[in-house]
């Protein structure tokens, strides 16, 4: 049993890694048959999560209705919500589920267009006001460094609006600058480390050194 | 007086945007848009492919929420493609993408009547992220053998001599999400080097110019005014430069609380220390 919950996963974390990092560097019809069929799999796999995802949630929300937990309400308008859009896929506007999906009419479009749509962009809309009033709130130059972000910010803000070159005409350029410059700086020295980190991270899976996702805990 | 500019209630702020937006719309304020040069490069790659009646990839990946960002790029570059009698190949890594993609097909070839099959395709959404685009790289065809109508790919005039990414003249991601700099140029770009354009969020873009710099992507827009941009290149007027007077009145608001925020800040809340 032990094999099965512990030792399988190490060796096919193992394999799988070591191939896939193989197969980049052998310029092998062979290898990169093996790497077509190793995605592949990838992307099947990747399917079936899709469906673990949708259990999740679903358990989820049906225990928040269970326990009638505050702002059950909502949760249970994941479940109407799931349960309508899955009925009107499979209704397919009247073609069926073995039809390719109808685009420009049915209640599966019309749910997608006048429900999701404006509902999810109301939602970021809203961050405008937030951030609006966060900056007030939050953005004071206690510090040297502070106040350098504080300055940067206005001006890379109003040089990336139409206004900005109407108040000054260099400052487009000057915000551009900021961002070719100091901003690709900062932002190559940071992806550089979070990239030796994945490389690290990864190793360490391969090797089973990491073992957190193989879960449960001892 | 002092205490209320010290502690501005946010609904008063929330009031101040909202005029903001609301009244640069209604008056339908224009102001004179800046080209930058990574815009720009997408432009000219648009008009290369078109000189020599190429095809190119978009990659929608976005949702509803960045609709108001990215949708106007969608747009905008559609219709230079049609306009420009360039093959268009759209494909999602977003689900969400999928109803939003098909409308942009759908405005942008009525107006310039391209044919689906002939002039463009959506090939709909797929999982898989990074072996997806790898699948594509390696054999077009064996990744999406089907489009979102059921057509076959290797019958559709479009897609039947697209054999891996490579043929494409050209590859644009537009995105809210990871998929330019987790799945496109990691998996894609890098291993089979064909050009590649982006078009994404504004909070995205400062994260992109390391690509930049390095040629991996060779221009890019970035948020409402990135898309404003481009409408302005092809001289037709849409959403994005429209919303070009709200979105400077909006900055102007923001940058002005920013400043009397630290006004007050320096002149009372140091001593009561901390001014929040």
């Amino acid at each position: 049993m032990l094999f099965l919950r512990r030792s399988l996963p190490l060796i096919i974390a193992f394999a799988v890694g070591m191939i896939g990092i193989l197969v980049y560097y052998i310029p092998h019809s062979g290898a990169q048959a093996l790497e077509q069929e190793l995605t592949t799999w990838y992307r099947i796999v990747a399917a079936f999560a899709l469906l673990l995802g949708i259990y999740s949630l679903m358990r989820l929300h049906w225990n928040r209705v269970q326990r009638q937990q505050s702002g059950w309400g909502y949760s249970f308008l994941v479940f109407v919500g799931f349960v309508l859009m899955s009925i009107f896929a499979t209704y397919n506007d009247g073609q069926g589920p073995l039809n390719p999906q109808v685009i420009d009419s049915g209640p599966f479009v019309w749910m997608f267009k006048y429900v999701q749509v404006p509902a999810d962009a109301t939602m970021f809309s809203i961050l405008a006001f937030f951030i609006a009033s966060a900056a007030y709130r939050t953005f004071r130059a206690r510090t040297p460094e502070a106040a350098i972000l504080l300055v940067s910010a206005i001006i890379v803000m109003i040089g990336r609006v139409p206004i900005g070159e109407a108040i000054y005409h260099a400052l487009p350029e000057i915000a551009q600058w900021m961002m070719d410059v100091p901003n690709l700086a900062a932002k190559r020295g940071i992806l550089l480390g979070v990239s030796l980190g994945a490389v690290a991270t990864a190793l360490r899976i391969i090797f089973g050194i990491e073992r957190s996702y193989l879960g449960g805990g001892e | 007086m002092k205490e209320f500019l010290i502690n501005i209630d946010r609904r008063i702020i929330f009031i101040f945007v909202a005029l903001g937006i609301i009244i640069p719309s209604l008056a339908a304020l224009r102001l004179p848009i800046h080209i930058t040069e990574d815009v720009k490069a997408i432009y000219d790659t648009i008009e290369e492919v078109g000189a020599k009646n190429g095809t190119i990839l978009i990659s929608f990946d976005y949702g509803p929420g960045s609709l108001p960002e990215v949708q106007p790029m969608a747009i905008a570059v559609l219709r230079h493609s049609f306009r420009k009698n360039v093959k268009v190949v759209g494909m999602s890594h977003w689900v969400d993408a999928v109803g939003l993609a098909q409308e942009a097909f759908e405005i942008t070839s009525k107006e310039f009547g391209a044919q689906y099959g002939e002039d463009y395709t959506y090939l709909g959404y797929k999982t898989g992220g990074g072996s997806l685009v790898i699948n594509m790289g390696n054999d077009f065809h064996n990744a999406f053998q089907k489009d979102q109508q059921g057509n076959n790919t290797t019958e559709l005039p479009v897609t039947k001599n697209i054999n891996g990414l490579a043929d494409f003249d050209y590859v644009l991601c537009l995105a809210a999400g990871n998929t330019p700099d987790g799945i496109w140029i990691p998996f894609g770009q890098e291993r089979y080097k064909f050009k590649f354009g982006l078009g994404c969020t504004a909070v995205m873009a400062p994260d992109q110019y390391p690509y930049l710099q390095s040629g991996q992507m060779n221009g890019m827009m970035g948020g409402l005014a990135g898309a404003a941009e481009y409408e302005t290149l092809i001289e037709t007027s849409g959403k994005a430069t429209a919303g070009m007077g709200a979105q400077s009145v909006v900055h102007l608001i923001i940058i002005a609380f920013i400043i009397l925020g630290n006004v007050m800040y320096f002149l009372y809340g140091r001593q009561k220390g901390g001014g929040q």
